[in-house]
């Protein structure tokens, strides 16, 4: 009853944001042509991409300390913030050329670290007392943690900076500069791929893999995967368990500033309430794939944002998140530990 | 154990107080004039109360719970406003909107019965989502985001009741639903629910139903929830708007419940007065009090942005008025806050519940020495 | 003699492991029977099989000549019918909310004047009709083939859980104590008791004089209980202060208390000093005298050779003898299977 007025400004403004960009094929009714599907398609994997880079934060998250980490959307939301004062501060949106390209890679990498550092922070001072304490506590601090993190946001938005529109309403979205613009990169028989499509597909592969190789081949990766099957065993290994868990905080956090800093591009969109929203797309992506599940939490980022495009494109916009929840409950219902997850067992 | 046994005379007088309120007011000044907030500290009480018998009793995490309130104002709204031919009086409209929110607790329910832990939490995110989106897209039903008024006020025999009246009204449903709650409480159905939190395997095993007893956990939830949506729009005579039932209202319930004491409702009734007295009353008169303060700011602020280069006191001083010298911009700070520090702090919360509900049998067999200390 | 309990050929694998192979037991109405065997033998997982709370990958487990397990009658061939036919329902109504409230509600009421409440049902098939008939059947196909999946998949999961089976008659206590241990003694016992409450929601919500009387009787009962297993001084004590054996004791109590005709015991006596298993013995002697079937798990073979009439030998999942225990006693493999761990008797 509180962030009323805010909240439906904000639906409003993203609704128009979205009829923009996003043509409504239901409303005249016609059979849609293959084109519009696999332009829907495209649309949907590069913003699975970005759900499947916050998504891995939440699932390593899980397999290492088995919280559902609910500050995470909100700590992608405040690394919109720092990124889009960075560009200010910075004048980014104004480089072009190579100025440009370094100048993104910079604030990309920048806002990483800000993310990775913040959530190595929150784990240090809200999640580590709690270790021996029940799940349900380390969730509900995470759930505080969240609204201290979307306050922070709050507070942000009223900087009295160009890039915030003067600060004058903190509350109400802003537009973040298209950095990379939205022009056709280039088509595939009738289908665009834009220039942010691209963007979002360079940044997200190579983190992956890069991912990948650290958890299977690195002796962090080893100690991350120690850790998650059996912290007690590997602290008596001698792995400092709880340097394990803050580097896994730490890189979750990161993955979620590069994420961040190509969501806020890609929509060119940012205000306070918006962590909400994507951690909710990612933390679905996360159990759609058995949470704790790498590759899983991929696969389900990647359903989630096809699911997204084609929902805004074929039902309508407004269903598309009673859609996306719907199916959360399903799977739940039917398969309770996610698509690729393992069943767990009781011990009696 | 059994020895600390809690002065009865304390809620009595607390009620009493309570009720003696709307009388003394006239002679309170103005920043004590509290009837209003209270009663919304009342309508929080009775949706916390709810929460408190699903997350606190059955230890399941509902973080939905405005979703129930949401379908009880509704239905409160449809059934009694006058552009809708159903035009139901209060009392009526209320058993609808109970036996409408004891459904949709069944419908949320039924299906998540496997679901567990943190999960759950999350599928009742969902569906408090679900709710908020179908409520604003079935606009020809709910009239959207223009919200359904004008509602009748509450009213006894066919007398409405005006603020005062509302207020004592309110205060009963509170006393009631807190008497209703403690009964389950210390019954077999409470005695279930508590054994499914602390070990539903075992529980299981000792044949406790769990699904039927968290069923009826979710149903008492919602039930609750729905009434206290319902008193809420009649007391405003409007639905609002759908986002006004969002997740801050459920994470507000939550807070009220861990602040007070999970699984205690007398801690639930605490936490209650805490936490929406914190935010309807302490900062909302702060930011009356920070009101003139922040003016005197505004009339600096336009200076600093036509004035060429930002000066850093004026960068402050603009970032000041603009959000930090609101209180009520605090809010999901304070409420943040409360949870992690209470989750570290004092996880039991203010009031933990009382360990012991069962006193043995009043007459000592021989041979068992009596028990009661 | 029929067997009380009787577990035919049952194999419990979990993926690779193989924690019991063809286990067939046959416990006898008024027995003590113990099952024994080192650490890692199986016991408790059999013991887990036979209450439900792992299903038998392969095998029976037999209460009374007959399986404890949900069969898929008529009533549940309807009640998964309706369940469908509801979401069935709910799904036309969900899709044509809109629709069908315009032209029932909105298109039909004008404020101030009376409403045609008998016009407002019949509108339904005709608005039903101009959504179409495709879109409107498919959801509810749809939603009645996922409806009854979901009933179908809820029974499924359900067709044997430890509830079911403790209802049947069979009560059992864990290994690892699994008290209530912010309850008292008196309320851990009443748990055990709920099946036998009659008074419902309503009751207990207003607390009638039924409920009233009712729930002094079931006190008095429960403070029985705790008599007959010695711990009625601590009654009012929340049952995670007791002392380990004490608590051993409650958990019995508690089994008791659902009025088993069979009780399973883990491992009642373990630790326990040795005064306080001599009062166990006498305990699990009185309790088969008031008419319950013991079967129990025990490693201290002064205990199982001291009250058991048979015992069952099991090692590496698999039943290696069963006899008195005069004859394990003096079974060479058996005194094999315990050599430098325990000695027997």
């Amino acid at each position: 009853m509180l962030r009323a007025a805010a909240a439906a400004e904000q639906l409003a403004i993203l609704a128009l944001a979205r009829a923009d960009s996003v043509p409504s094929f239901a409303a005249d009714g016609a059979l849609s042509p293959p084109e519009v599907f696999s332009q829907q398609l495209v649309t949907g994997l590069s913003n699975g991409m970005i759900i499947a880079l916050i998504a891995i934060g939440y699932t390593m998250v899980y397999g290492i300390v088995e919280l559902i980490n609910f500050a995470h959307g909100d700590l992608c939301m405040l690394g919109a913030f720092f990124a889009l004062t960075a560009v200010g501060a910075f004048a980014l949106d104004g480089a072009s050329g190579a100025g440009g390209v370094v100048g993104l890679v910079a604030l990309l990498v920048a806002t990483a670290a800000f993310c990775g550092a913040l959530n190595w922070s929150i784990n240090r001072l809200a999640y580590r007392p709690l270790r021996s304490a029940s799940k349900l506590s380390l969730l509900v601090a995470a759930i505080g943690a969240s609204f201290v993190l979307v306050n922070l946001g709050l507070f942000w938005g009223g900087l009295p900076m160009e890039v915030f529109a003067g600060g004058t309403s903190a509350a109400a979205p802003k537009a973040f500069p298209a950095l990379v613009e939205p022009k056709p990169a280039f088509t595939v028989g009738d289908v665009i791929v834009s220039r942010p499509d691209v963007l979002v597909l360079a940044v997200t592969v190579p983190l992956m893999l890069a991912l990948t190789w650290l958890v299977r081949f690195t002796k962090l990766g080893k100690a991350m995967r120690a850790v998650a099957q059996n912290p007690v065993a590997a602290a008596l290994m001698g792995i400092d368990v709880e340097r394990v868990i803050g580097a896994t905080f730490f890189i979750g956090g990161a993955l979620g500033g590069f994420a961040t800093v190509v969501y806020s591009i890609y929509n060119q969109t940012v205000g306070f309430q918006m962590g909400y929203r994507m951690g909710m797309d990612a933390f679905i992506a996360a159990v759609l794939g058995g949470i704790g599940n790498l590759p899983g939490a991929v696969l389900g980022g990647l359903v989630i944002g096809v699911v997204r495009a084609m929902s805004d494109g074929y039902v309508e916009a407004r269903w598309t998140n009673a859609i996306v929840f719907g199916i959360l409950i399903l799977i739940l219902v039917f398969r309770p530990s996610g698509l690729l997850g393992a069943k767990l067992r009781e011990k009696v | 154990m059994a020895a600390a046994r809690r002065n009865p005379w304390v809620p009595v007088a607390g009620l009493a107080a309570l009720a003696a309120w709307p009388l003394l007011e006239p002679a309170l000044p103005a920043w004590l004039q509290l009837g209003e907030p209270l009663t919304e500290v009342f309508v929080y009480a009775i949706l916390a109360l709810g929460l408190n018998v699903l997350t606190g009793f059955t230890g399941l995490l509902n973080l939905g719970v405005a979703a129930f309130a949401a379908i009880g104002a509704y239905a409160y709204s449809i059934a009694t406003c006058e552009v809708y031919p159903f035009q139901l009086g209060f009392w009526p409209a209320l058993a609808v909107t109970g036996a409408v929110g004891a459904i949709a607790g069944f419908a949320l329910g039924a299906p998540t019965l496997r679901v567990r832990g943190d999960y759950l939490a999350i599928v009742t995110l969902g569906f408090g989502e679900i709710v908020k989106d179908v409520l604003v897209n079935l606009d020809a039903i709910t009239k959207g985001t223009q919200g359904i008024n004008p509602l009748p006020p509450p009213s006894i025999l066919g007398t409405p009741l005006e603020a005062r009246g509302q207020y004592w009204l309110y205060l009963g449903f509170v006393a009631a639903t807190f008497l209703g709650v403690r009964a389950l409480e210390r019954s077999r159905v409470g005695r279930a629910w508590i054994s499914i939190r602390e070990d539903e395997l075992a529980s299981r095993a000792m044949g406790i139903r769990p699904d039927r007893a968290k069923m009826l956990a979710f149903a008492t939830c919602a039930a609750l929830a729905a009434l206290s949506g319902a008193l809420l729009v009649s007391r405003l005579s409007s639905s609002g708007e759908p986002s006004n039932y969002g997740f801050e209202v459920s994470i507000i319930a939550l807070c009220i419940v861990i602040v007070g004491g999970i699984g205690s409702v007398r801690g639930t009734l605490l936490g209650a007065f805490v936490m929406v007295g914190m935010n309807s009353i302490v900062l909302v008169r702060l930011t009356e009090v920070l009101g003139s303060g922040a003016e005197g700011m505004a009339a600096a602020a336009p200076a600093a942005d036509a004035g060429a280069p930002a000066h850093a006191w004026h960068f402050v001083r603009t970032w000041a008025h603009n959000v930090l010298l609101t209180p009520t911009n605090w809010k999901f700070l304070l409420f943040g806050l409360a949870l992690v520090l209470m989750m570290i702090f004092r996880p039991q919360g203010i009031l933990p519940p009382r360990a012991v509900h069962e006193d043995p049998p009043a007459p000592a067999p021989p041979g068992g020495g009596e028990a009661h200390a | 003699m029929s067997a009380i309990l009787e577990v035919k050929d049952v194999t419990m694998r979990f993926g690779g492991l193989v924690a019991n192979e063809r286990v067939s037991l046959a416990v006898h109405p008024g027995e003590i029977f113990a099952v024994i065997g080192p650490n890692g033998a199986g016991k408790t997982t059999l013991f887990n099989a036979i209450t439900g709370i792992y299903e038998p990958t392969e095998g029976d487990v037999l209460f009374e000549g007959k399986p404890i397990r949900r069969e898929w009658t008529a009533a549940d061939r309807v009640r998964g019918l309706a369940v469908g036919a509801t979401s069935a329902a709910a799904a036309v109504l969900a899709l044509n909310a809109t629709a069908l409230w315009t032209a029932a509600i909105n298109d039909r009421y004008v404020m101030g004047e009376p409403f045609p409440w008998g016009g407002a049902l019949a509108t339904v098939p005709a608005t039903l009709r101009d959504a179409g008939f495709w879109p409107t059947w498919f959801a509810a196909a749809a939603a009645f083939l996922v409806g009854r999946l979901a009933f179908g998949a809820i029974w499924r999961a359900q067709r044997r859980t430890p509830d079911l089976v403790a209802r049947a008659g069979i009560a059992r206590t864990f290994q690892n104590i699994r008290l209530f241990g912010e309850m008292n003694l008196v309320e851990n016992v009443l748990v055990g008791m709920d099946q036998h409450f009659r008074s419902g929601y309503w009751a207990c919500l207003f607390r009638t004089p039924g409920f009233r009387r009712e729930r002094g009787r079931m006190r008095r009962r429960a403070f029985e209980l705790l008599q007959f297993v010695d711990l009625a001084d601590e009654a009012a004590e929340p049952a995670r202060s007791l002392p380990y054996g004490h608590q051993r004791r409650l958990e019995i109590a508690r089994a008791l208390a659902t009025r088993p005709r069979l009780i399973l015991l883990d491992e009642p006596a373990a630790g326990m000093n040795p005064a306080e298993s001599a009062d166990l013995m006498k305990l699990i002697r009185r309790i088969r005298e008031s008419g319950v079937t013991v079967v129990l798990i025990e490693h201290d073979m002064k205990v199982v050779m001291g009250i058991s009439d048979r015992i069952a030998v099991l090692q590496y999942g698999k039943k290696i003898a069963e006899g008195t225990p005069e004859a394990i006693r003096n079974d060479p493999v058996c005194v094999a299977a315990y050599l430098g761990t325990e000695e027997l008797g």
